[in-house]
């Protein structure tokens, strides 16, 4: 399926002073998604972010947004961006920043930004360093989608954000995403919001991606066969690929499997089970057996 | 009367999304010819990704339950085969309800009897191959 | 909108240079009279180097331009200035490494070499007008204690103080590449300007950026210290490329 890719890494590498943030990160951004990109704390999100928008230069590898390479000036034209610290300029007034930010993009959406200075109430005069975390980050929110641009890029839009101004947050998004034709890549480590309104997902671990996909194409594939048998269960492991984890606790042999399920569950009988469950999975869960680790 | 959809059930949230459609098609909730929520709107209002709303309106389409009028909206099936559709799900839950009683009976509990159903419909997505 | 944050950015300790520098120089002014009564008084007998200077600046003083030079040019104003220029020089994208929002910056659609020039221009603007403004109150107010002193020679001056003194303001501007904190830069820089001071002060020497920005060429015989002035500003555009090169490259 020929999908177009707005964002696109090939391998990518980034190491700070000896210490590599990024392994051979491979992943593709489909235009039009909502693409939740979650991970540890520590595991590569920011690092990606910094990447893509040209504020650290990759060791090696390739990146692209728009098509184009990452040290182009051009694709921050294009991108609105909220950083996961929100941090803009303490001595300006929430006023000051708007008129301060928005003659950089000529395509400057002032409906918008009298719609969402409204439906935030933000207020106008009072400068930033005195705003609560949550003001900040609607604020920066706001400089980020008034813009024209055709993709967000948030680092953990929601952190340190009540449930309810998260979910404000989140409905701001996703009004905005159907009315817009914006694609969305934001980093979190809140699984419950990357279910809720992403629609493909990566989870990058120790500077890697250990899954990527549409996210109800990975709701179907990902599954936990639970076999039960009379005595210990047996040692040993799987041919058939797709077993992520295998997990024995005394009779009971557990596998999460990325698919082929089928296959497994055929060399399952032939250890001679006693029973055999074939179980849904969610996102959750395929995370911790994805990033906690080995066995 | 649409319900946000449970994205800790492991069930892609399009085919939730679907069920409730057809539930409420089912129940009278909606009728032929009604108009259903924009996806936009929807979408807000439930806090879900549009494209959801959108493959789950599509899939609806697909299967004939709903109509996609352009610029108009989405639209509930006049169409006998909605109805024949509620009529069989309507018919098949007096089957469901005598096979639940009878497993019950033999003392399995209720959180057993989902797990084999869950495992035979997943054996079933496949090809119909039976275990 | 750039040039506005540089501003509101660096408009505190502009403002604070620029009163006291305009204290100072009327000081210079209303000053003098008091100078010229006490001169009589000066001791001629000290010893050393410091005797040396009493005797020399009481000879200066005895002439208001030997006078202004000497209390102004020679001193007060480099001293101020070349604070100020240090001052105003720190700061920048890296000052703010966690809170103030660099990141924030970085993501707009400017390059990093147009964020470090609006800087670096703002900068140059704002020691413009403390080099020049103050000095040409003198002028302005000589003639209300009955002196006279030109405009010409003011301006002259100032502009010797202004090209060469631009060295420290763009090390500090360099150093604050290379740090996160304000603090290192700071302080790097002014010990640079007060050691290369204390050397240029020793007798055998008799070059050197204080020199130059001093203009004493000019004012002892009225040659402009051209040599002096295009050294001053080479290493000034060599400081501030170097400062743009770190910039360009720099991870964040």
């Amino acid at each position: 399926m020929a999908e177009s890719l707005i964002i696109e890494t090939t391998d990518l590498h980034k190491s700070y002073d000896g210490v590599e943030a990024l392994r051979g990160l491979t992943l593709g951004v489909p235009t039009g998604s909502i693409y939740g990109f979650l991970g540890r704390n520590g595991a590569g999100k920011t690092t990606t972010i910094k990447v893509l928008l040209g504020m650290a230069r990759p060791s090696s590898g390739q990146a692209r947004v728009f098509g184009l390479d990452v040290d182009n000036p051009e694709i921050r034209r294009r991108t609105g961006f909220v950083s996961e610290e929100k941090d803009l300029y303490d001595f300006m007034t929430v006023d000051e920043m708007i008129r301060f930010t928005a003659p950089f993009f000529p395509r400057w959406r002032a409906d918008l930004e009298q719609r969402y200075l409204r439906k935030f109430e933000l207020p106008s005069n009072r400068k930033i360093k005195a705003l609560s975390r949550g003001t900040r980050t609607k604020l920066a929110l706001l400089l980020a989608l008034c813009r024209g641009a055709e993709l967000l890029i948030l680092d953990e839009p929601t952190s340190g954000l009540d449930p309810a101004m998260a979910e404000e947050v989140l409905q701001a998004l996703v009004a905005h995403v159907a009315g817009e034709e914006t694609t969305v890549f934001f980093s979190s480590h809140q699984i419950a919001e990357v279910d809720q309104i992403a629609d493909h997902v990566a989870i990058i671990d120790r500077g890697c991606a250990v899954v990527t996909g549409a996210l109800d194409d990975l709701r179907e594939r990902y599954q936990r066969i639970q076999l039960v048998f009379d005595g210990d269960a047996p040692q040993g492991g799987f041919r058939a690929p797709g077993v992520v984890r295998l997990r024995r606790k005394g009779r009971m042999l557990t596998i999460m499997s990325s698919g082929g399920t089928e296959e497994i569950v055929e060399e399952a009988s032939a250890m001679h089970p006693l029973s055999v469950e074939v179980v849904p999975v969610t996102l959750k869960e395929i995370f911790l057996e994805t990033v906690t680790g080995e066995e | 009367m649409l319900f946000r959809p449970n994205p800790s059930l492991g069930v892609p949230i399009y085919l939730q999304l679907m069920e409730q459609v057809k539930h409420a098609i089912e129940t009278g909730a909606l009728r032929p010819g009604e108009q259903l929520p924009g996806i936009r709107p929807l979408a807000e209002e439930l806090v879900m990704n549009p494209n959801t709303v959108a493959k789950a309106y599509r899939e609806l389409e697909h299967e004939g339950v709903i109509e996609l009028r352009h610029g108009a909206g989405a639209f509930v099936s006049a169409q006998p085969r909605t109805k024949k559709l509620a009529e069989a799900v309507r018919d098949a839950q007096p089957v469901v309800a005598a096979t639940v009683k009878r497993l019950r009976a033999r003392g399995l509990t209720d959180e057993e009897i989902r797990r084999l159903f869950e495992a035979e419909l997943a054996g079933m997505r496949r090809g119909g191959r039976r275990g | 909108m750039l040039w506005y944050k540089s501003w509101l950015e660096t408009r505190w300790r502009f403002l604070i240079g620029l009163v006291l520098l305009i204290f100072s120089a009327l000081s210079t002014v209303f000053t003098y009279p008091q100078v010229l009564k006490l001169l009589p008084m000066v001791p001629q007998h000290i010893n050393g180097e410091i005797g040396r200077r009493i005797r020399e600046a009481a000879e200066l003083a005895r002439d208001f331009r030997g006078y202004v030079w000497s209390d102004w040019f020679r001193q007060n104003l480099p001293e101020k200035w070349t604070l100020f220029a240090v001052l105003i020089g720190t700061g920048g994208l890296l000052a703010h490494s966690s809170g103030g929002g660099t990141l924030f910056t970085l993501s707009l659609p400017v390059s990093r070499k147009r964020l470090l020039g609006v800087r670096t221009a703002t900068g140059f603007i704002e020691l413009f007008v403390l080099a020049f403004v103050p000095s040409l109150l003198i002028p302005l107010f000589s003639p209300a204690i009955g002196q006279h002193y030109g405009v010409g020679s003011a301006v002259i001056q100032s502009a010797c103080l202004f090209i060469a003194g631009s060295v420290f303001f763009s090390l500090a501007a360099l150093l604050s590449t290379m740090f996160n904190d304000i603090w290192r830069p700071m302080l790097i820089a002014l010990g640079v300007a007060i050691v290369v001071s204390l050397v240029e002060q020793a007798p055998q020497v008799s070059f050197g950026i204080f020199h130059v920005m001093h203009g004493e060429s000019y004012f002892r015989h009225g040659a402009l210290p051209w040599v002096g002035l295009l050294a001053s500003a080479a290493l000034s555009v060599v400081l501030q490329y170097g400062a743009m090169v770190n910039i360009a490259r720099r991870d964040f």
